[in-house]
This record gives structure tokens, sequence and C-alpha cells, in this order.
């Protein structure tokens, strides 16, 4: 790489930026003046609020009080009495009263008279609306005088019984926090810094991506860049360093902003709490190098999305699901006992911000850090290398060069579709496909199974899955055979696939009990309870249709939706490895909405092997056998208490020896599956030739 | 100089360019004619190394555009109709960038940038920024960016597309003025004017073919016609 040309495209990228009004106020002026104004207009806001709260008192409705309570509540001067008929849940509902006290018949009434001297306790309530602000304060200040009421009862009794006023009072509980105040403010800090952080670190990166890939498309000057003798990789790589600068420099100044802003003081709640909110040099020195691969990661991931689109707008449209995606799973380090670990470390985004929250609460523990820092420049490698890939394709820079805008409506634009003759669908028709109908299992299906119990199960798989997936071969302008893979394969496939299935399954069993045992996760026993329930078979009818509704339904309905529709899109490509993955991980999140993410890892297992068959033997029927033999497995297994012995112990660790000879068994399976044979009409990719199957693509497209 | 070998060039169903072939020897001016969707920008961007040829090959100087692109764009000067401008630097910022780009050391690139700045009468507005330069002064500095590695060919997609009068006579000045200096310039539009005024030879290209070639005398009377644009008409309607 030619340092000096990555160098002049730096340097000329981040001086255009720096002119660019819209990413300097990003970077400085919502920093510099944010902070500041927003916590002095913030403290000032709430001031107000509690003064405006509190200069006119509490207006209580009071209802069974005795005169003596009456007249000390009546000497309150936060206190405002009403008469006892607004002493209603109605009237406080009304807002007539703010609050009402209720005080109830008691077995042991109290002599008005001899209030000291008397015992029993009187029932007292105190209605109010914590829906509303004036009726919460009520509530605190009628409580308050209540308690001091009651105090001073408990005095006269036990004065009147010659008992020293500590005698009800054993204990004096007084809570000393051991922290100091910079300690707390740390933790305090620890909580919601990182969110803060990591977002405008996105914020800053977002603007400059969107700017120097799309939108110098959008203006020329990406064609006119790209006929300078400089490499795509030296291109990308200038590029890609100014917006990680911006992003980090944004980072860094809102990190110092904040800061400063704290330490200047203007916080009184702080000090009025005993919080101090600072962050030691070397903290702040070392969430910087944790801010770096993390800018590395957004950036190249916003530029390699808007350097696909052909547009400002079309890259704003298209990158804010994915800032959306990368700000929501930051929000876990807001969360109460969540603890850092490596697991956890590992997930993007969230485990560097796991890190910045354990250092700014005084200590980060050394492997989950070093987890979440080589995980991050994991990712923002992969990250750089899709960005760079795309500059390199003429297709992404270009657009398709053939496409055509359908007139008229949906209509029109319907025809369009259908006129476009082609094998498969296309692979964002397939994503829209599968997104819409995991939608409409999540609502429709979750209702038919609420209404139905089993039988709605079986509704919502056919339904939902099996029919709008034959529905769109049929009816859509593709090869049904083809969509869905309808090809008899050979008694040796099938007989791979058989092996494959039962290799992989116990794999998948120990993959699955590796992942409890490293997350420390635990199945809800309601839940385990509840598919334990539906998967065992109590007498040979009810097994029978368990075979029917959990595995032969799903052998069907599923297949056709993801080992159909979806891998047969993706298929279109050639490329075996991104097609299974890409199915699998799809197929694996389906699965996420009935049951829970513990299932994820084991499930996209099986979608991945069931992918494997089906690219060798070409056939859906292979990976039904496949995906019947797994679910079947579970009835038979769990309906047979002393096979479940064999297989699984009661903790669900799976028998290891079982473990132990699986890999034969899928090793054997394997080499039993013919080798991926293209269909005459295939498209054929030529190594190292991306754009070749490209063309072959479209040329397959036109078929 | 500029070779165009049985170029092709697919998008899906569209062969944009079907088998091309021409050549452009320094010193001469080459104009592309077609309509709109002809296939001439395609072409011009598989030479400018922008595209890669399904099949065939675009050459300049000898160096394939689709294997050795870097040595292609070294001896390339492009130009298309959106200038290519960038809206937040100076002229004299872009060019000095587009000089590195290049390959020039900042010792050579600064008298070379000074060089274009008063070779195309850029001295007044070589420091405002270029998203506030008017067209024709935003035409110079684009002419200026396209040659200022002294490229020995040019490469012009419809570059008086949009333009006043005058703007476009600065395009006339330097494509002549390009000849002189032996450059090989090939260059698309679809204005008769133009190619009267300023071309050696032209090529129609129809449906992505080259349907003609010649001088536009040669055209014009192979056509049987009085002037090129009939002859255009009668041409691209034989060749539909």
């Amino acid at each position: 790489m030619n340092l000096r040309l990555v160098l002049t495209v730096l340097a000329k990228e981040l001086r255009e930026t720096l002119r660019d009004r819209r990413t300097l106020f990003m970077m400085i002026v919502i920093p510099t003046l944010l902070y500041p104004g927003l916590m002095v207009v913030l403290e000032q806001m709430t001031l107000f609020g509690q003064r405006r709260l509190s200069e006119k008192p509490a207006a209580v409705a009071v209802r069974g009080a005795d005169p003596a309570l009456a007249a000390f509540l009546r000497r309150d001067t936060a206190i405002r009495l009403l008469p006892a008929e607004s002493a209603s849940v109605a009237a406080v509902r009304r807002r007539h009263a703010e609050a009402a006290i209720v005080v109830g018949a008691s077995p042991t009434p109290l002599a008005a008279s001899v209030p000291a001297a008397g015992g029993g306790t009187d029932s007292v309530r105190v209605l109010y609306d914590p829906s509303y602000e004036r009726s919460q304060r009520a509530h605190d200040v009628a409580a308050q005088a209540l308690r001091a009421w009651n105090d001073s009862l408990l005095a006269r009794r036990l004065s009147a019984r010659g008992l020293p006023a500590d005698f009800a009072r054993p204990l004096a509980l007084a809570d000393s926090s051991v922290a100091t105040a910079q300690e707390t403010g740390a933790y305090a800090l620890g909580r919601f810094l990182p969110v803060l952080l990591i977002l405008m670190t996105l914020l800053g990166a977002f603007y400059p991506a969107i700017d120097l890939a799309a939108g110098e498309k959008e203006r020329g000057t990406l064609e006119t860049l790209l006929t300078a003798p400089v490499p795509a990789g030296e291109i990308v790589a200038g590029k890609f360093a100014a917006v990680a600068l911006i992003g980090m420099a944004a980072a860094a100044a809102n990190l110092l902003s904040m800061l400063l802003t704290f330490q200047s003081g203007v916080f009184k709640f702080a000090k009025a709490a005993h919080v101090q909110f600072t962050l030691p040099w070397s903290t702040a020195l070392l969430v910087l190098v944790g801010l770096v691969p993390l800018a590395v990661l957004f950036s190249a991931l916003f530029l390699g999305i808007a350097v696909r689109s052909q547009s400002f707008k079309e890259a704003q449209n298209a990158l804010t699901p994915v800032q959306l995606a990368s700000t929501l799973p930051i929000l876990v380090t807001m969360l109460p006992g969540i603890e850092f670990n490596a697991a956890l470390a590992a997930v993007p985004v969230v485990g560097i911000a796991m890190m910045f929250r354990e250092l700014m609460g005084g200590s980060a523990r050394l492997v989950p850090s070093l987890v979440a820092f080589g995980t991050t420049i994991l990712y923002a490698g992969l990250a750089l290398h899709f960005a760079a890939r795309a500059f390199g394709r003429e297709d992404v820079l270009f657009g398709g060069g053939a496409s055509t805008v359908a007139a008229g409506g949906w209509r029109g634009r319907m025809r369009a579709w259908r006129a476009g003759p082609r094998r498969v669908p296309l692979p964002a028709e397939a994503f829209v496909f599968v997104a819409g109908i995991a939608l409409l299992y999540f609502h429709a299906g979750a209702a038919l199974q609420a209404r139905f119990g089993e039988r709605g199960l079986l509704y919502s798989e056919w339904g939902l899955l099996f029919v709008p997936a034959i529905a769109l071969a049929l009816i859509g302008p593709f090869d049904a055979r083809r969509t869905l893979a309808l090809r008899w394969p050979t008694a040796r496939g099938l007989a791979g696939a058989l092996l494959v299935a039962l290799g992989g399954i116990p794999l998948g069993w120990a993959l699955g009990w590796a992942q409890v045992q490293a997350l420390h996760l635990e199945m809800p026993r309601e839940m385990v309870g509840a598919l334990q329930k539906l998967v065992t078979a109590s007498d040979l009818p009810r097994f029978l249709w368990l075979l029917l509704l959990v595995a032969v339904t799903p052998a069907f309905c599923e297949e056709a939706v993801f080992r159909g529709v979806l891998f047969q899109s993706l298929a279109r490509e050639q490329r075996m490895w991104r097609t299974v993955a890409l199915t699998a991980l799809v197929f694996g999140a389906f699965h996420l909405s009935g049951e829970t993410a513990i299932r994820f890892l084991p499930t996209a297992w099986i979608g991945v092997l069931m992918g494997i068959v089906v690219w060798r033997t070409r056939s859906i029927f292979a990976s039904m056998l496949m995906h019947f033999v797994n679910n079947g497995m579970a009835v038979v297994v769990v309906s047979l208490p002393a096979l479940r012995g064999l297989v699984l112990s009661d903790l669900g660790e799976p028998n290891w020896l079982l473990v132990a000879a699986a890999p034969l068994a899928l090793a054997a399976g394997l080499w039993l599956l013919p080798p991926h044979t293209p269909l005459p009409d295939d498209v054929v990719a030529e190594p190292d030739s991306r754009e070749a199957a490209e063309e072959a693509g479209r040329v397959e497209e036109v078929r | 100089m500029i070779e165009f070998d049985r170029l092709s060039k697919r998008y899906g169903d569209l062969l944009a360019v079907r088998e091309l072939s021409l050549t452009v020897p320094g010193g001469e001016v080459y104009a592309l004619l077609g309509a709109n969707g002809a296939g001439k920008t395609t072409a011009l961007r598989c030479l400018a190394t922008l595209l890669r040829p399904t099949s065939g090959a675009a050459r300049i100087a000898g160096f394939d555009a689709a294997r050795e692109p870097l040595e292609v764009r070294r001896r390339l000067g492009f130009l298309a109709a959106s200038m290519g401008l960038y809206q937040r630097l100076t002229a004299r910022e872009l060019l000095r960038y587009f000089a590195r780009l290049n390959g020039m050391e900042d010792e050579v690139a600064a008298p070379r940038v000074e060089e274009m700045v008063r070779a195309f009468g850029l001295g007044e507005f070589a420091d405002r920024l270029c998203g506030k330069l008017s067209t024709g002064q935003r035409q110079r500095v684009s002419i200026a960016r396209a040659v200022v590695h002294d490229p020995p060919a040019l490469v012009l997609d419809e570059p008086t597309l949009g333009l006043d009068v005058l703007s476009s006579e600065s395009i006339f000045r330097f494509i002549a003025e390009a000849r002189e200096r032996g450059r090989a310039v090939i260059f698309s539009t679809h204005q008769m004017s133009e190619v009267e005024l300023l071309a050696d030879r032209v090529g129609i290209i129809a449906g992505g073919r080259l349907v003609a070639e010649g001088t536009v005398g040669g055209i014009v009377a192979g056509a049987g016609e009085q002037n090129l644009a009939r002859a255009f008409l009668r041409i691209v309607r034989e060749a539909a």
C-alpha cells in the first residue's frame, strides 16, 4: 500500500470535512455547547419545577381522623386540608384533591380523649395518583406528617406507661456509604457515559461516511477520482481513516466537554448527593484507546454501506437502521445485574461499552477487556474488507446499468416485477419475503397458537410459512421447481443427508450445552416444562400427533421458506459459504421469536448442516429429511425415558460418547454426499472473478 | 495511442457496447457520436478503467485498461459532464491534490499547478472554493485538473453538456490545443456542430455498435445527405 497516496487522500478528506458546517456542528458545537447548556437548563428546569410544586401547600382531604390528628394536620403549613367528602378515590382521580388520608376503623379504636394512653393501631390509607406530580408530592407531604404524628403518639404512650422514649426503638439504623464521592460518581458515570460516548462516536462518523462515499458519487467526483492512478485500496484507506479520525475526534470532544461540565461544579445536585463526577486521566486515555477500534468499526461499516448507495439521501435511509441496530445493544450496559464476561465482551459494540463501564467504575477485568478489544478489531477488519470490496466494484459505483423504473403505481410495479422472469428470486426479494412472513408469524402465529394451542402451531406453520412460500414460487416470475429445489436426491445423497443429521445432532446438543455453561445461562423452568410437555408423548396417538406437529410440519414448512426460497435465491451467485451461513443465521434468528436466545446457536448449526446438504444434493427433500430427524429425535428421546437417559443427563449434558462418535458419522455423511453439480442453466463463477459471476447472474436473470 | 479492440460491455440483458473497434492516433481528435443510451459513455468508461469490458479490450499507449489500469490512468486525462470538482476545495488545492494523486512530488507539483493556473487563466479565483465558482470558471478548473499530469490521451465524455456558448468555446479551444500538442483526443457528444468544428474523424454509435466511421465529409457523402445531422439520422435509422 502506498502510504503517501493514502495520506494525500486522508489530508484532502479532512480538509474538506472540516470545511463542512454540518460535520463541524456535530463535532465541535454540539459537544462544547450542548452539555454545559443542557446541564444548566436541566438543573434550572428541575429546580423551577420543584419550586412550583412546593410553593403551594398540598391539597389533602381527610376522612375518619380524630380531631387531634386533624388539628395536627391543619397546623402543617405544607398541607391545605380539604373536607372529608373529597377523601375518596373518585375525588383524587378527578384531581379535586391531590391526596386523601382515610383513617379506617380499628379493631381497638382509639378514644379521642386518650390517644396517648390508649393502645391499638388505626389503619390509615393515603390515596394518591402516581401519574400526577402534584399528587405524588401531596402523598409525600401527607406521609411525612403522618409519620410525625405516629412518632408523637408513640412517645406519649410510652411516657404514659413510664417508659423511656427509646423503648420502642431497639435499633438505631443509619446507612453509611463506604464509597467516596468520586467512586459513587464513577459508578454513575459508568452507567450512562459509555452509551453517550459510543453514540457520539457513531454520530461523528455518520455524516462524513455518507459525504465521502455516497455524496462524492452524487456530485460526480468519485468518477474523476477513480480515473487517477490510485488503487482503490488507497482511496478506501484514506477515506476510511478520515471518517474514523472524525468519529474519534467527535467522541473525544464529547468526552472532554462532559468531564469539564461535570467538574465545573455547575451540577449542584451531584454535590448535594455527595457525588463527584470525575474521571482520572489514565481512565480517559484507556477509554480513548478503546474508542479507536470502535470508530474504525463504525467508519468502515458506514462507508461500506454508504458507497453502495447512489445518493446522500439513499445512504441516509440505508444507514439509519444500521445506526439503530448499533445503538440499541449498548443499552445493555445500563441494565443492572449484567456481568462483563468474555462472551458478552465478544458481542460487537456491547463488549467495548461494557469495558468502558468497568473502566469508569474503577476497574476493568483484563481478559474480557482484551476479548472486547480484540474482537472489535476483528469486526473492524471485516467491516473494512466489506467497504474496500465495494470500491472495486463497478455495479456498486455506477449502479446496475440496466435498471428500469416501473411507472403506474403498484399495479405497474407488479406488472414490471412479473415481466422480468428469473429462475429464482433475487436475494433482496427473498429477504423481504422472509422478513414479511417472520413478522406475520410473530403476530398472527402467536395469536393462532394462543387461541388454538397445538393446533394453532400447525395452522401457523402451514398457513403462514408453507402457503406463502409456495404462493411466491408459483405466482412470482420464477421457476417454482428451482425456487423450492424440488429435485429428487439420489439414494446415496439421501443416505449422506441422514448420516450428516445423525452426526450433527449430538454435536448440536454439545454446542447448546457448552453455550449454557460458558454464558452461565439457564433456560427458564416454565419454558423447559412447556417444551418438554409439548414433545412428550404418553401414548401412540399422541406420539404420532407430536411427530406430525413437531417433526413433519416444520420439515415441510420451514424448509420451503429457508432452504427453498431464501437458500435458492442466495445460491444464484454460486457462493457456497455465504449462502449457507446467511441462511443458517436467518434460520437461527427465526427461532428466537418463539423460544429463547439459547436456541440460536444449535438451530443455526443444524441450519449450516442442512445448507451444506442442500448445496451438494440440490434437493430440498434431503434437508426435509434432516429437519424431520432432528425434531423427531427430540420427540422420541423425551417420550422414552430409557432412551433419554442414554442420550442426555437430567441437567441436559449430552452423552459424551455419542458426541465423540458424532464427527465420524458427520464425516461419513459428507463423504457420501454428491459434489455440487451446476445445473445446465446455472451461473458459473470463475474463481476470483466476482464480476463474471455477477455478469452471468444478470444474463441468467434475463433468460 | 487510443485503441478499442472488439470491446463489448453487457449489463444484464442489455448489450451496451458490441464489438467496438477503433483507434485514435496522437494528434487526432475523434468524435463518438450517438443518441442517448447508444453506448458512448459505457465505451469511454471502459477506456477510462471505470468499467471492465465483458470481452475485448480498450488500450491507451498499448496498456490494457482492464489489466493495467494504473498505467492507463497515468496516461489519461478524463473529463465528464459532471466536471468532478470538490466543492469545498479551492481551485489551487484541487489541482495540487490531483497532481499528488498522479504521483508528482511537492517540488514538482507546486510549479506545475502554478503553470496550470496561468495557462487556464485561473489566477483570479484560484483560491476560491470550487463550490463558489461560476459554471465557466468551474469548467476551466475542470480542464486544468484533467491535464495537470500532462497526459498523452484525453477522454472527454460529453464535455459541453449543460454549458453556454462561452463555456463551450473554452472546451473547443482546449481540444484544438490538445491536438496541436500531439495528444490523442476522443470525445462523445450528440452535438453535430461540435463534431463538424473539431473532429478529424467521427464514429457513429447506435445500439452499442459502431455503424459508421470516417471524416465528417466522408460520412456525409457516404450517406448521400447534405449535412452531418441528416447523415447521422439516416445512418442511425438504417442501423435500427
